[in-house]
């Protein structure tokens, strides 16, 4: 009964999808104010009967209704309820629906933000999102229907999940990966619109702007848990493999940062408007493609999900009509974009253009190496493949000059500025970075690699320029009137350095060990003393095993006292491995018990991991600072429309350009 | 043409043509999508019987007749639930049925490990209550094999022919209406 109505709510929300695509159209046309208002209703009663829908297929899974097909192959009875939770998204129909509630969710966001929007754009945008939906509702009702019964003959219980695949890492991380995805059909909506209406001034950089923000915070979050999430429960030490999965998760999200940052030249100074408006379109295409390429079993990966090939043919088609159709748009259109502001070869706008250079390419780069293989099959030159190492080069050699303009960027001004006057503190504060990065490296681990000084290097570049900019803007401004977005762009860059220094550090510095120890051993390991003082019995609820008791220390000094586990469950019949680690801000100590050897001795396997926190609490900081965009001032709440389409002409007339220069920063990054 | 319309229809271009590729993709191969495996020889592996470890299988040992290749587990209640249709097939149409079998508390990779020693109880109790299909197990408790085959959770079961080709990739339960819309077809091809 309760599926049945989450299949009829499905269908009313196609409806309303349908209505939605429609009537506003007309009512555009007909310039029937009344028709185009009923948008934001349409789409209110599109995201409450889809939110009903998936309500009613997770108390499916709840219930186990073994009835419905995709509550019989994906969960079991035994499952726990958090992964029968996890379930009714885990598998291809239960994950669409969550992407279409959170689609229509994100509709809802508009309609509740976007009241101060001029009726006719808002309408465009709700109308461009609700032909977006159609195409997905129908996809899910014909071919991917989640509650789909078994009746009448149906099974006693479920299906037993791949164990691997029960992880609290999957309740959290595809949504927050969703989210990203779904939130970029906004700036999507936005950049269509404005080519339907061919008003494309810069207002519409400026309403898009906290969305892709948003979205773009979502996709930097679920991206850096993924990638913990890996590291911590996979075991395999590794936080980032180039997976298709992967890579499909990754092409959004530097298109989403090339599209941050070209937006802001747009809004600011008219200019780059044709390449933004296709930045978004790729941003949102690239989105739906990685999806098409991991949930349609093109290409095979790790992650390889088993899919009907009559639904790949859906998506494809859903994929040419969307993409193929803005495509098309921007192509007839984007003719008619006159980019108004003019810049000289040596401003913030030209730095920006690099910024937007180096992450296409990179874009570039992680799409011909994600379907280069498919391609190469396809026109008969077998099957090979692209791994880690390519990958990791050609980043190598791109981080360099993008680092290095980030770091400049900022402090370079609008429209024009010379260029001599960065010849002496680049130079300078180049070579203190060296000098530092060196200096830490040494003292911390008494050998300098290459690779690691130029990681270490570049961030320590990127932290002092950007401590540089915020205190000539704040002496310019006033501390206190330093706007949100300024600290979100500073978070973002600084985000990014850690990011930088984590990877090279943890890559080129970490060590890893296999000892034999009696009790009262001692092993070394990059400097670090483990120290194994002996073996205790351990009893909890439902287990009891052994404990490794191991003392780690620096020189004199107590690091970390680590209890590794080896837990027997009885009634499980199983012996499970604790692993202890020590997480620290510049290293992870990791110790993993293994077993008794015959002459009375413990095998273990210890890890010193450098710097490896510093990858996720980039990732966290970048992603608070998209969050922060959110609360600016300029995009909060009610704004008033007329005041800012004035305002908007300010910078590049009334303005003076030095004050300019320095309330745009922030806004830029 | 407008120099600019050229420039712009670039991406245009770019993905209509990965959009054919993408298409072909999908339709080369149709077997490549659903398992990997299909219409392949069996991937080679060396694994021990699940009663004795001096017994050793290999490829070879599956040869000579067309074999359905059971994935299970005590763990696994649907498993228990189609085992006595597997024995019917067995008994009734002489399946010759070999089982897989892969422990899901044993993940080394998560360090939890199991005893061979304390699954053969369970495994003979379950099969005594409710029928005995195999004509042996096949121990993969590192899972190597299922990976190789791309098994996704149990149970699952393959058809393989004589010369050792994976016929038919199915995953969830045989029960009779199954074994009669889409595995019986391709067993009685292979079968012949």
């Amino acid at each position: 009964m309760i599926p049945e109505l989450g299949n009829f709510a499905l269908i009313i929300a196609f409806a309303f999808s349908l209505l939605l695509s429609v009537f506003p159209l007309i009512g555009l046309r007909t310039n029937n104010l009344k028709l185009m208002q009923m948008a934001p209703n349409l789409t209110i009663g599109l995201f409450g009967f889809t939110l009903f829908a998936f309500g009613c297929l997770v108390y499916a899974f709840l219930t186990d209704d073994f009835t419905v097909i995709n509550v019989a192959q994906n969960s079991n009875s035994l499952l726990p309820a958090h992964y029968k939770f996890a379930a009714s998204f885990g598998s291809h129909e239960g994950s669409f629906l969550l992407w279409l509630v959170m689609q229509s969710g994100w509709a809802f966001a508009v309609v509740l933000k976007s009241k101060s929007l001029p009726p006719e754009m808002r309408t465009r945008v709700l109308m461009v999102l609700g032909w977006i939906c159609v195409g997905f509702y129908a996809y899910i009702i014909t071919a991917s229907n989640p509650f789909e019964r078994t009746l009448p003959y149906f099974p006693v219980d479920g299906r037993d999940l791949n164990p691997l695949l029960q992880d609290i890492g999957m309740i959290i991380h595809p949504p927050l990966l969703y989210m990203g995805y779904v939130g970029l059909s906004i700036s999507f909506a936005f950049a269509i619109a404005a080519l339907l209406s061919g008003d494309l001034d810069s207002t519409w950089a400026k309403w898009s702007r906290p969305w892709t923000a948003a979205a773009w915070a979502f996709l930097t979050l679920g991206i850096t848990i993924g990638s913990w999430w890996a590291y911590s429960e996979l075991g395999w030490g590794g936080w980032w493999f180039w997976d298709p999965v992967e890579n499909a998760s990754f092409m959004p999200w530097l298109v989403a940062t090339a599209l941050l940052h070209s937006l802001a030249v747009s809004e600011k100074r008219n200019a780059f408007k044709s390449w933004t408006v296709f930045l978004a379109i790729a941003a949102f295409s690239l989105s739906l493609l990685g999806t098409f390429l991991v949930r349609s079993g093109v290409i095979v990966s790790v992650h390889a999900f088993a899919t009907d090939p009559a639904r790949g043919v859906f998506i494809l088609i859903l994929l040419a009509l969307v993409i193929g159709g803005s495509l098309l748009l921007y192509t007839l259109r984007s003719g008619a974009i006159k980019s108004v502001g003019r810049f000289s070869p040596f401003s913030r706008e030209s730095m920006l253009w690099g910024n937007n250079v180096l992450l296409v390419t990179a874009t570039i780069i992680v799409l011909l190496g994600t379907l280069l293989p498919l391609v190469h099959k396809e026109i008969g030159l077998g099957a090979i493949s692209i791994g880690a190492p390519f990958f990791d080069q050609m980043f190598t050699y791109l981080i360099v000059p993008f680092a290095l303009l980030l770091g400049i960027a900022p402090l370079v001004r609008w429209k024009q500025d010379k260029l001599n006057k960065f010849v002496t503190a680049p130079l300078v504060i180049g070579v203190i970075s060296i000098f530092i990065s060196a200096v830490w490296l040494w003292l911390e681990f008494e050998e300098i690699k290459g690779l690691a000084l130029l990681a270490a290097s570049l961030s320590v570049w990127i932290v002092i320029f950007t401590a540089k900019e915020y205190r000539q803007t704040g002496q310019k401004m006033g501390f206190d009137r330093i706007p949100l977005t300024h600290y979100a762009m500073a978070f973002g860059h600084i985000g990014l350095a850690f990011v930088i220094a984590g990877a090279g550090l943890t890559s080129q510095y970490e060590q890893e060990r296999d000892v034999k120890m009696w009790p009262g051993d001692q092993a070394e390991l990059m400097g670090y003393t483990y120290k194994f003082n002996g073996i205790k019995d351990i009893k909890g609820p439902n287990y009891e095993g052994w404990a490794a008791d191991i003392s780690i220390y620096r020189g004199n000094f107590l690091e970390a006292e680590l209890l590794a586990e080896k837990r027997h469950y009885p009634v499980q019949r199983n012996t499970m491995t604790e692993a202890a680690i020590d997480a620290g801000f510049s290293r992870d100590l990791y110790v993993s018990l293994g077993e008794l050897l015959p002459d009375n001795a413990w095998a273990m396997r210890i890890y010193v991991k450098p710097y490896v926190r510093w990858l996720w609490l980039g990732g966290i900081l970048i992603s608070i600072g998209g969050f922060i965009t959110l609360f600016d001032r300029r995009y909060r709440g009610k704004k008033a429309k007329p005041a800012k389409n004035s305002n908007r002409q300010e910078p590049s007339t009334k303005r003076p350009e030095a004050a300019s220069n320095q309330t745009e920063a922030g806004v830029t990054n | 043409m407008n120099k600019r319309i050229l420039l712009a229809s670039v991406p245009l271009v770019a993905f209509l043509v990965l959009c054919v590729f993408l298409l072909k993709g999908l339709f080369s191969d149709p077997s490549k999508r659903e398992s990997a495996l299909l219409n392949r020889q069996m991937p080679d592996f060396k694994l021990v019987d699940l009663y004795d470890e001096n017994i050793v299988y290999t490829r070879e040992s599956l040869l000579g007749e067309p074999v359905l290749l059971n994935v299970w587990g005590t763990w696994c209640t649907t498993c228990k639930y189609e085992l006595p249709f597997l024995t019917k097939l067995r008994e009734e149409y002489g399946v010759k049925i070999v089982g897989v079998y892969y422990e899901q508390a044993h993940a080394p990779k998560f360090g939890q490990f199991v005893k061979v020693e304390d699954i053969r109880p369970d495994v003979t109790d379950m099969l005594a209550r409710w029928g005995n299909p195999y004509q042996f197990n096949i121990l993969d408790l590192d899972r190597t094999l299922s990976l190789d085959l791309g098994v996704t959770g149990a149970p699952e079961s393959f058809l393989i022919d004589a010369n050792g080709v994976v016929k038919m990739h199915h995953m969830g339960d045989i029960n009779e209406r199954v074994w009669r819309n889409q595995l019986a077809p391709v067993w009685n091809e292979i079968a012949e």
